[in-house]
């Protein structure tokens, strides 16, 4: 009895290896391609914000909606054939490259902006939207200008463009860091810090809602893309989201979600292509 | 994916100062907490009217909440009701409340352990509640209580990395930032696991042997 188990043992030990040996294999031989991979599997792997309203959040029903989620289930139509066969996967904005350098997610669409470092570390598809980076004040902050936050403390999320903007050409200020935009909201207005520094589209939409805030005219640093993402060296599936934003493109997609999810949160003169990136044409 | 060496060597500094704040938030903690267990030991112990209730009230709280949660009240809850504690005095408070919560228990359990013979003996030449205590019930109740201390202590350190939450710039929250900054995943988790190791590992022996030796007269063996 013993013999017989370790026998089996062993054949599944083996047949354990044999897999492993073969996975890795897969994409260079090229037979199996990622995109197959993902149609074997029947459902597409995305990961998303789902505190960063409008564009990633969960609605009153429970539902993970947004500008960059509805994208990810327009995706999963085009690929699989049903906006369904998608599996959201909640990221933090640190938590977004690693989630696809480990192979959690195949694609982010959690409204990361493309930047050198980044770069360095995934595959950024075309973008989807632009940004920039600017300051949340309280509105009878003293704080004039971002030369003010020189000698105060300035809030941050943890791997956003801002934290990475500032760390770089501002070593010397005062950061404090949090995990989630929502906590650093909660900490700017539990007095935690003197300003908030993020994406503006996230902060002009927080200001609409919670009166009493302001956001700081300057920009710091240059207007820059926001792009999907897939893993280092996946130009596959980097190419497959090319053509398809370039065919939601030409439907103007992003604009009807912009009407659905962004117009609302912005001023009214607000024109989209300040915000959206039709067909991944701009470069930033 | 390859690992980039210099790019630790280049966090070393910080990580150096990260390793001070752990430290010190959580040997700050280890004290204060064991100072809020003796009073609530001998509350307890001595069955001090109301007091003791109020005590296992508050031992029955702390420990069944988890740190996180409580951790969030006292930075984010607390300031809409005035009180605008730092994040560092934050994770003090924090891990008092649990630790101290836990060490009462050990505390109690340890004099409760103490045989009851030895306390009527004590009661039987004339000894006060107070004499009681201090000659008869502490030393033994205190060399009881160490194997459990000393675990709970260990305890208390691993969970400092929880305050990282609330942006005390200890080893967990450096490795984040730098994670988030420059993409170094592997290099950074292994440069954290390799601080717990050299950090809790030597610490947790030293208590084990500072343990036999206390034990070493009790025992006479």
């Amino acid at each position: 009895m013993k013999k017989l188990l370790l026998q089996l043992f062993a054949v599944a030990l083996l047949a354990g290896c044999d897999k492993k040996a073969e996975e890795p294999a897969k994409p260079a031989a090229g037979a199996a391609s990622y995109i197959d991979k993902i149609k074997a599997r029947d459902k597409l792997i995305v990961g998303v914000f789902t505190d960063k309203p409008p564009f990633g959040f969960v609605n009153e029903a429970g539902r993970y909606v947004g500008f960059d989620t509805d994208i990810g289930r327009q995706f999963a139509k085009d690929l699989l054939g049903d906006e369904n066969k998608v599996e959201f996967v909640a990221v933090e904005p640190a938590s977004r490259i690693p989630f696809l350098q480990s192979d959690k997610v195949d694609l982010i669409l959690a409204n990361m902006t493309v930047t050198p470092q980044r770069k360095e570390a995934v595959d950024f598809t075309h973008p989807n939207l632009k940004v920039a980076v600017q300051a949340l004040v309280p509105q009878n902050s003293a704080v004039k200008s971002l030369d003010d936050l020189a000698t105060r403390t300035t809030i941050v999320t943890i791997g956003t463009t801002a934290d990475i903007w500032l760390t770089k050409n501002h070593p010397d200020w005062k950061l404090l860091k949090f995990e989630k935009n929502s906590e650093s909201l909660q900490a700017l207005s539990a007095g935690r810090g003197d300003a908030y520094a993020q994406d503006n589209l996230v902060l002009f939409s927080w200001a609409k809602q919670n009166p009493g805030y302001r956001v700081l005219e300057e920009k710091l640093g240059d207007e820059a893309p926001i792009a999907p993402a897939v893993k280092k060296g996946n130009i596959e599936l980097r190419d497959w989201v090319n053509a398809e934003l370039a065919k939601l493109g030409e439907e103007k997609f992003l604009l009807k979600l912009y009407d659905q999810y962004v117009r609302k949160e912005l001023s009214d003169d607000t024109k989209p292509e300040s915000v959206i990136v039709e067909g991944g044409k701009w470069q930033g | 994916m390859t690992f980039d060496f210099a790019f630790i060597l280049s966090t070393l500094p910080t990580f150096l100062s990260a390793v001070g704040v752990t430290l010190q938030v959580c040997l700050i903690a280890i004290a204060t907490s064991l100072v809020v267990a003796l009073i609530n030991a001998a509350l307890l112990v001595f069955r001090t009217p109301y007091l003791s209730r109020l005590v296992a009230l508050y031992v029955e709280l702390a420990r069944n909440t988890p740190l996180l949660i409580q951790l969030f009240f006292v930075y984010f809850a607390l300031p809409a009701l005035g009180f605008n504690i730092s994040g560092f005095w934050a994770a003090i408070i924090t891990l008092t409340f649990l630790g101290g919560a836990y060490l009462t228990e050990v505390l109690r359990a340890g004099v409760e352990a103490v045989p009851l013979a030895q306390i009527e003996s004590g009661k039987s030449i004339g000894l006060s509640d107070w004499q009681l205590l201090r000659h008869v019930i502490l030393p033994q109740a205190g060399i009881l209580s160490l194997p459990a201390l000393f675990a709970n202590f260990i305890f208390l350190l691993k969970e400092t990395t929880v305050v990282s939450a609330v942006a005390v710039p200890e080893i967990l929250y450096t490795t984040k930032s730098y994670i988030a900054l420059y993409y170094k995943t592997y290099e950074m988790l292994a440069v954290l696991t390799l601080i717990c190791v050299l950090l809790f590992l030597p610490l947790s022996l030293l208590l084990s042997r500072l343990e036999r030796r206390l034990q070493h007269g009790q025992f006479g063996s």
